[in-house]
């Protein structure tokens, strides 16, 4: 088989992938890269407020996640695990944050008005969400980003964050009154 | 929260028909789900090169590897007796405290001796990977020569912050329950955390 051409089964669960890949098929950890990448770059964005560094969590992340993926003791959690591992270097990276950086709220919003795939009042408004995003805690910023951007349950949430489920909602609910608040103040 | 909020919440979790929300509920639930949906336009780009081109590094050849061996800098494995480690443990706090009274072992500033102690009675071999192994196995293996359940080794470490982890038969990896410090290994588990001190002899066990 070519290298960079895996069998493409789109419809495989991922455990299958991930037997593959434990099997020795380097070339199938591709197919788990293709069908999450999207999801955990936007993760990892929203939550450090820059696209590059994203990019980095996110590499970091699965060249972890491929390497430590014989503890993967759920295999068909893949996605939840996959978060846990690039949502933990995001912190990692967050932590290292010094305080003479640029602080998140500081850091220019990763929307261009100026650009042309989106319309400028589209444009505008997504900027004025990040800011309101970025104004959250980490916490809260994480609950609501893995609630309802990335659609995950509180079940997945629970297992990819180690909280309870109790606790997780608290957060979301939080991050909606403050989100709401800081988009009032906005208009 | 107000009876009214938590209606917002249980209609965005799902729980309730949210048409049943008042107007003013029915705005905040459409500002929210707006932000969510502009929020999820994710960023282009890919890591997929990247992470492939990472995972797909060669391995060395035997002449590179001979060749990284020779100039990469190793721990050095020892097996000593529980009675021994004990007394070389006494012999080099002796040392470390009256540095000018005696030969010692010779050790540069940067570097001190770690000696691991792991009870693991049914094993038949355990390693110690860490941050200086690079998380690699075969590199610092404990022994149980009088085969009484008690695993023991000790290296030399460069002075500083070394994160380990036991391997017990190749697959079982045990934090050592009694290092004392910890670090989260991001995978949801804990490192165990172990500072080395110049010339000193630190000891690191572990009882199961």
């Amino acid at each position: 088989m070519p290298q960079g051409l895996p069998t493409e089964t789109p419809d495989s669960p991922d455990a299958d992938i991930v037997a593959r890949v434990l099997g020795g098929d380097v070339e199938a950890f591709g197919i788990i890269i293709r069908r999450y990448e999207s999801g955990l770059l936007r993760f990892a964005t929203r939550m450090l407020g820059s696209s590059d560094v994203a990019a980095d969590a996110v590499a970091e992340g699965l060249v972890r996640a491929y390497r430590h993926l014989a503890t993967c003791r759920e295999p068909a959690r893949l996605r939840s695990w996959l978060y846990r591992i690039v949502g933990n270097r995001c912190r990692s990276y967050l932590a290292r944050r010094s305080t003479d950086e640029l602080s998140l709220e500081e850091a220019p919003a990763q929307a261009d008005p100026a650009d042309p795939a989106l319309d400028v009042e589209r444009a505008e408004q997504l900027v004025l969400v990040e800011r309101a995003l970025a104004g959250l805690s980490e916490e809260k910023r994480e609950a609501f980003l893995l609630k309802h951007v990335e659609g995950l349950s509180y079940e997945e949430m629970a297992a990819m964050t180690g909280e309870r489920i109790p606790t997780l909602k608290m957060r979301v609910h939080r991050a909606r009154e403050a989100l709401l608040e800081a988009l009032k103040e906005d208009q | 929260m107000s009876a009214r909020d938590e209606r917002l919440h249980q209609a965005l979790d799902g729980e309730i028909d949210t048409a049943s929300l008042p107007p003013e509920q029915q705005r905040d639930l459409r500002r929210l789900l707006g932000a969510a949906a502009l929020l999820s336009q994710g960023p282009p780009g890919s890591v997929h090169h990247r992470v492939m081109a990472a995972l797909r590094q060669p391995r060395r050849s035997p002449a590179r590897r001979l060749a990284h061996w020779l100039t990469a800098p190793h721990a050095l494995t020892f097996a000593v007796r529980p009675i021994w480690s004990l007394a070389l443990a006494a012999v080099l706090a002796v040392v470390a405290v009256f540095p000018a009274h005696g030969p010692g072992p010779v050790l540069s500033a940067e570097e001190g001796i770690v000696q691991f102690v792991g009870r693991f009675p049914s094993a038949h071999s355990v390693d110690v990977v860490g941050s200086f192994t690079d998380w690699r196995r075969g590199i610092v293996q404990l022994r149980d020569d009088d085969h009484d359940g008690t695993w023991d080794g000790s290296v030399v470490l460069p002075v500083g912050h070394h994160e380990y982890m036991f391997v017990v038969d190749g697959e079982q990896w045990v934090t050592d329950p009694l290092a004392g410090r910890y670090v989260a290994d991001g995978f949801g588990r804990q490192n165990a955390l172990l500072i080395v001190r110049p010339a000193v002899a630190t000891a690191a066990s572990a009882r199961r």
